[in-house]
């Protein structure tokens, strides 16, 4: 079957659930609920996805390729890997189930496998997340097996950027994320689901009950539920309806990506990635769908949602993808600039469960790996809506305080190995006369004395304390929240 | 209650003095004088960013929050001075 995408025209004026966001979580929530004919669904969403995370995402379902030192450090970070491990089970259904409702000409599992090449170029880090996702792989039983670099086809670096080790993961492909999520809309396109192409200005309460949503032009629709699954704007949206909740802060991780058609050389025919890298998700090329290849991407956290690219992260890719993945690239044709804002929460988790406003759920904080996880967690919210017992552990939900994996000196000692990381790939250049120790110090100290100026107890990870050492209003948010929360604390209960 | 435009300045000034420890190291500085230059970091700024805000109970709103408004104890004061008429 084959229909066009297309979002209902008619507005309705009342529905039984509302989901506001058209992001890989919303559709696949809308999906679920449709399928166990959960009552009436409308999803709200501006039909370009403006500035989304998903429409920009290679959609690698990556969960040993995405592993890192931190991830199965502590039993927190280890439940939030295990999502990933979980929802990469569902994809083979999840393909054949959308495959008919794709009109994109080429299968939406693009390929089915990855290669991880380890290069000098990424600093220590790479060796330790490298080292970690062997660990991982042997830990969870999965399959994988070392391979000579030189046999990965497509992959034809630069030689002084060349990998000397490389593992072949089987089982770890990706899908086509465009594709992915209109074949979504075609298929709620055949149900009684209303997508509407608009933004909600506002949710609408009466008392401590959720009554609907406000859309930009004024149009009301009703609804005893709504859920929140707006990405990196869903705090704010959240903030309409529940002025004085302070959920984990929540910061927009702008990324950038291309895709591009190969004019020359050897395709590549798996995801080639490195490790997970200095503050991003490593550099990484996705091939399809057809012809063309993704290449992507880069990660920097911004005071506000946007979709403007950097010309450092312009360059960034280019000139890495060209030397570190193949040379080639150079003369591709970049046929789409893609950037999207992945929903980043201050501790890194995701904000899942239901508000402090009756009906109102929250669906977000899902930074790198929420197109993969979508799925499973689509499968999780609708049973809470419907009252069933959910399927991933509650440490997720939005009232909770920010969940604690490390100390500040790990903080610390974190911060410097990730900008020494970043300082190396970008061929930054030192005084001959300069040690990497030197340069060590100089991003510790740093690290040090931001601590002392926040005068925060709580440990941030690399990304959020670059990013609040070089905002002002990054910085502020996060020390005026801990503020809040002490003060919070301090209250006698019931005061 | 209205505090006047000269006890403003003097008070921007006599923070920023502390937090950038300027006249502990012999330096000597006028309400325009470009605290950039006089070695404040994105670091110190940060700080005296949040002092200022919990000395004079304001919130800067978030335009403000930029190089520019904190170049000087004058650019300071008038950030000051609109975000409590704000306030007011
Ligand atoms: C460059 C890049 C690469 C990535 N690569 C991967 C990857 O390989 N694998 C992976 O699993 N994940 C990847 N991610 C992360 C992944 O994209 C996100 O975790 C996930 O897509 C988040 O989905 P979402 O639906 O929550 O948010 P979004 O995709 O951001 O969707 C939110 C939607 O809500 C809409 N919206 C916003 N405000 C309103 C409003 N007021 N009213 C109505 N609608 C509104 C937006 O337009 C948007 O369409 C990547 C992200 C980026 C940016």
């Amino acid at each position: 079957m084959r229909t066009e995408s297309a979002s209902h025209k008619v507005r309705p004026d009342q529905a039984d659930i509302v989901i506001v966001g058209n992001g890989a979580l919303g559709l696949f929530l809308a999906d679920e609920l449709v399928e166990r004919r959960a009552g009436s669904v409308v999803v709200v969403g501006p039909g370009n996805r403006d500035a989304g995370a998903s429409a920009a995402a290679g959609a690698m379902l990556g969960c040993f390729g995405e592993t890192t030192t931190e991830s199965l450090r502590t039993d927190a970070s280890r439940t939030r890997f295990e999502l990933g491990v979980r929802a990469h089970d569902r994809w083979p259904e999840v393909t054949a189930r959308l495959e008919e409702y794709s009109t994109t000409g080429s299968p939406l599992l693009v390929t089915p496998e990855s290669h991880v090449v380890l290069n000098s170029i990424g600093a220590t880090l790479d060796t330790v997340n490298y080292e970690a996702m062997i660990k991982a792989l042997d830990e969870y039983g999965k399959p994988w097996a070392e391979i000579d670099p030189n046999e990965i086809p497509g992959y034809r670096p630069r030689l002084d950027t060349r990998a000397l080790k490389a593992v072949h993961l089987p089982n770890e492909g990706a899908v086509d994320a465009r594709g992915v999520l209109a074949a979504l809309e075609n298929r709620l396109a055949q149900t009684d689901t209303v997508l509407v192409d608009q933004t909600v200005a506002k949710l609408v309460r009466n008392n401590g009950q959720i009554i609907g949503v406000e859309l930009d032009d004024g149009h009301f629709i009703e609804a005893g539920t709504v859920v929140v699954a707006t990405g990196a704007r869903s705090e704010a949206l959240v903030k309409t309806a529940l002025d004085d909740f302070d959920t984990v802060p929540m910061f927009p991780g702008l990324g950038f990506a291309m895709l591009a058609r190969r004019t020359g050389g050897e395709k590549f025919r798996s995801v080639v990635r490195t490790p997970n890298r200095g503050f991003a998700c490593g550099l990484h090329v996705v091939p399809g769908p057809g012809d063309l290849e993704y290449y992507g991407a880069t990660n920097r956290l911004v005071d506000t949602v946007s979709s403007v690219t950097w010309m450092a992260d312009v360059r960034f890719l280019a000139q890495y993808s060209m030397q570190q993945l193949d040379e080639r690239v150079a003369s591709h044709e970049v046929v789409k600039w893609l950037a999207g804002n992945r929903p980043v929460t201050l501790d890194g988790f995701p904000l899942i469960g239901w508000l402090p406003l009756s009906g109102l759920y929250l669906l977000t904080g899902t930074y790198r790996d929420g197109f993969h996880c979508a799925p499973l967690l689509a499968e999780h919210v609708a049973n809470e809506l419907q009252g069933k017992p959910g399927t991933i552990d509650p440490m997720f939900q939005p009232t909770r305080k920010p969940i604690e994996t490390r100390t500040i000196e790990w903080s610390i000692d974190e911060y410097v190995e990730h900008n020494l990381a970043g300082w190396f790939e970008t061929g930054a250049q030192a005084a001959p006369q300069m040690t990497t120790n030197q340069i060590a110090d100089y991003y510790r100290n740093m690290a040090i004395k931001f601590y002392e100026t926040m005068n925060i107890d709580y440990a941030l990870g690399p990304d959020i304390l670059w990013y609040a050492q070089g905002s002002l209003l990054g910085a502020r948010r996060v020390a005026r929240y801990f503020q809040r929360l002490a003060r919070a604390e301090a209250q006698p209960v019931g005061a | 209650m209205t505090i006047s435009q000269e006890s403003t300045t003097e008070a921007v000034r006599a923070l920023v003095d502390k937090h950038l420890n300027l006249t502990a190291h012999g330096f000597e500085f006028g309400v325009d004088d470009d605290l950039w230059n006089l070695g404040m970091t994105s670091l110190s700024c940060m700080g005296l960013m949040l002092t200022i805000e919990d000395t004079f109970q304001v919130e800067l709103p978030e335009e403000a929050l930029k190089e520019d408004t904190f170049r000087s104890v004058g650019s300071i004061t008038a950030a000051v001075r609109s975000a409590s008429e704000v306030r007011a």
